[in-house]
């Protein structure tokens, strides 16, 4: 038995309570807003409703939620399905390239969504983009612009995310037992087989971890469906900003997010739930 | 033959990942004003804009104010979890740690709402400090994660050694401890100084009508006609990224870091 220690834990209360202020403790105001009524000359009357929540079951946000999960399932099966297979190549490459290709993956982390947004927007613009050198090349005969569309949105999200799934398989792909891999090619399987078969396989837990965590993150965006979509294409984060920020309705706005927040919550821990189950078979 | 597909698919990834910024230079560097690419005619007069006009020059002040300091409350709580954790590692020290991994599994749509009321009913609604504090313990999660590398990687025999020589904790933290993990405590100021800079919606959300920051101006800019001087600034951005990485890895061995395969 040790000895309880003071010191280590004064120091501790400094990053437990910054936690709990301003972390959880707006969390859990969110929750007590989202039973408020809304004020039209101020934020929000303190009250007891369920008449946010209400709105909700109804045609408009089941068909926002809808299209909400949807997207958000293609997008993190794009990405995956594109970011995996990339750093599994560039696990492979010289010291040097590999230090490359990680600069470049950790700038476009960094890189702000409005600016990857924007180079999108640009990109896809009648005047600058693809739409112009078809046109140019004579394969449009009438080039327009590709966005705002969905297509737009969803390769924006895609190139949003890719940098991250990349990042976080990065460390597993390069300490990977290359000796199971490099046996099978012995063998004479051919390169093609060795990734289907044995190392998409072995990592299909942080496979499925990825697509969960990229699921939750694009549910969340706001700047891509707004700068590369249309309003038909817009997702529950822009309906929550636009009634809190545009219609100032905070009340509404609190509890759509509580909603996002209970399914975020049951997604992510009933993920948990099923690998702990896989892991002790 | 695979080789050569292998090749072909990540130059592909490659086009794709650079290409839109490839575009933005060219905007960027045109003299007409408006979008059009190829350029015509070559100009540096949209830098000149974006460094010279209050209109920039203001958002970039304030993004640049809320990095500095979001990026030190940051790093001083990621390391006060590490530190506790590893003195400790009891229960306590690691609901700390698990407390800090939260923000990055909720979607940030969630965070910024929750931000927004909380400072809406604290009366800091509208104000920088605000934007600061929320980002300072938003983004706590990355830096926690690299520090953690750093106190991993120190080995107890250093420990020991102070101990048996007589330090009190204090002087072994300040003396030994910091000094080795203060490149995993710089990269992760840099890491949420950068983010901080890009960050959009919880800035947005808190107060974006009062304290316009960078990535805010653009938007707006993009939304409600725009004018070449957003490329450049888009630009201004992605250098300014690159280049703080690069000198990044100068100082720190970032492949390590993100736990490259010791070779």
């Amino acid at each position: 038995m040790k000895r309880f220690a003071l010191a280590p834990h004064l120091i501790g209360l400094y990053p437990l309570g910054m936690m709990v202020i301003f972390f959880l403790g707006p969390l859990a105001f969110m929750i007590v807003v989202s039973f408020y009524l809304r004020d039209p000359l101020g934020f929000y009357k303190v009250d007891f409703t369920w008449e946010n929540y209400g709105k909700f079951f109804s045609s408009f946000y089941y068909s926002v939620s809808l299209r909400s999960i949807w997207t958000s399932a293609l997008a993190s099966l794009l990405t995956v399905a594109l970011a995996f297979p990339a750093i599994y190549v560039i696990t492979d490459m010289r010291r040097k390239w590999q230090l490359a290709w990680v600069i470049g993956l950790l700038a476009l982390m960094c890189l702000s969504e409005v600016v990857i947004g924007f180079a999108w927007v640009i990109l896809m613009s009648e005047s600058a983009g693809i739409p112009r050198l078809l046109g140019w090349l004579g394969l449009w005969e009438d080039p327009r612009s590709l966005s705002p569309s969905r297509l737009a949105m969803l390769i924006g999200m895609v190139s949003l995310g890719f940098s991250l799934v990349a990042l976080m398989f990065f460390p597993q792909l390069s300490q990977r037992d290359r000796s199971i891999e490099e046996a099978a090619q012995t063998l004479g399987t051919p390169p093609a087989q060795v990734f289907f078969r044995i190392v998409l396989p072995i990592f299909r837990p942080g496979l499925a971890a990825s697509l969960v965590t990229m699921f939750v993150y694009y549910l969340g965006v706001y700047v891509m469906p707004t700068m590369l979509g249309r309003p038909q294409d817009w997702n529950m984060s822009v309906i929550i900003t636009d009634k809190a920020v545009e219609q100032a309705n905070m009340p509404l706005g609190a509890a759509l997010a509580v909603i996002m927040l209970i399914f975020t919550v049951l997604l992510i821990g009933g993920f948990a739930l099923a690998t702990r189950k896989e892991g002790a078979k | 033959m695979t080789g050569l597909l292998k090749r072909l698919f990540i130059w592909t990834i490659a086009a794709g990942l650079i290409l839109p910024f490839a575009v933005v230079f060219g905007v960027s560097i045109n003299a007409e004003s408006n979008i059009a690419f190829p350029p015509t005619e070559f100009s540096g007069r949209w830098y000149i804009m974006l460094l010279t006009e209050s209109d920039w020059l203001i958002p970039i002040g304030n993004s640049f104010t809320i990095a500095f300091f979001a990026a030190l409350i940051a790093v001083s709580i990621a390391l006060a979890a590490n530190y506790v954790l590893w003195r400790l590692n009891s229960g306590f020290g690691r609901a700390i740690f698990a407390l800090g991994i939260g923000p990055f599994l909720l979607p940030p749509i969630i965070i910024a709402m929750g931000a927004s009321v909380f400072w809406a009913e604290a009366g800091w609604y509208g104000r920088m400090e605000a934007t600061i504090i929320s980002h300072g313990v938003f983004f706590v999660t990355l830096p926690l994660v690299v520090i953690s590398r750093g106190f991993a990687a120190l080995s107890d025999d250093v420990i020991d050694a102070s101990r048996i020589m007589g330090a009190t904790p204090r002087q072994t933290f300040t003396k030994v401890i910091l000094p080795l993990v203060a490149p995993y405590v710089v990269t992760g100021y840099v890491l949420v100084a950068i983010i901080s800079v890009n960050e959009y919606l919880i800035s947005y959300m808190v107060s974006g009508f009062a304290v316009e920051t960078l990535p805010i101006r653009i938007f707006n800019n993009v939304r409600y006609g725009y004018s070449p001087v957003v490329a450049s600034a888009a630009m201004g951005f992605a250098f300014i990224t690159v280049l703080s990485l690069l000198a990044l890895s100068m100082v720190t061995d970032l492949l390590k870091l993100l736990g490259a395969r010791r070779d």
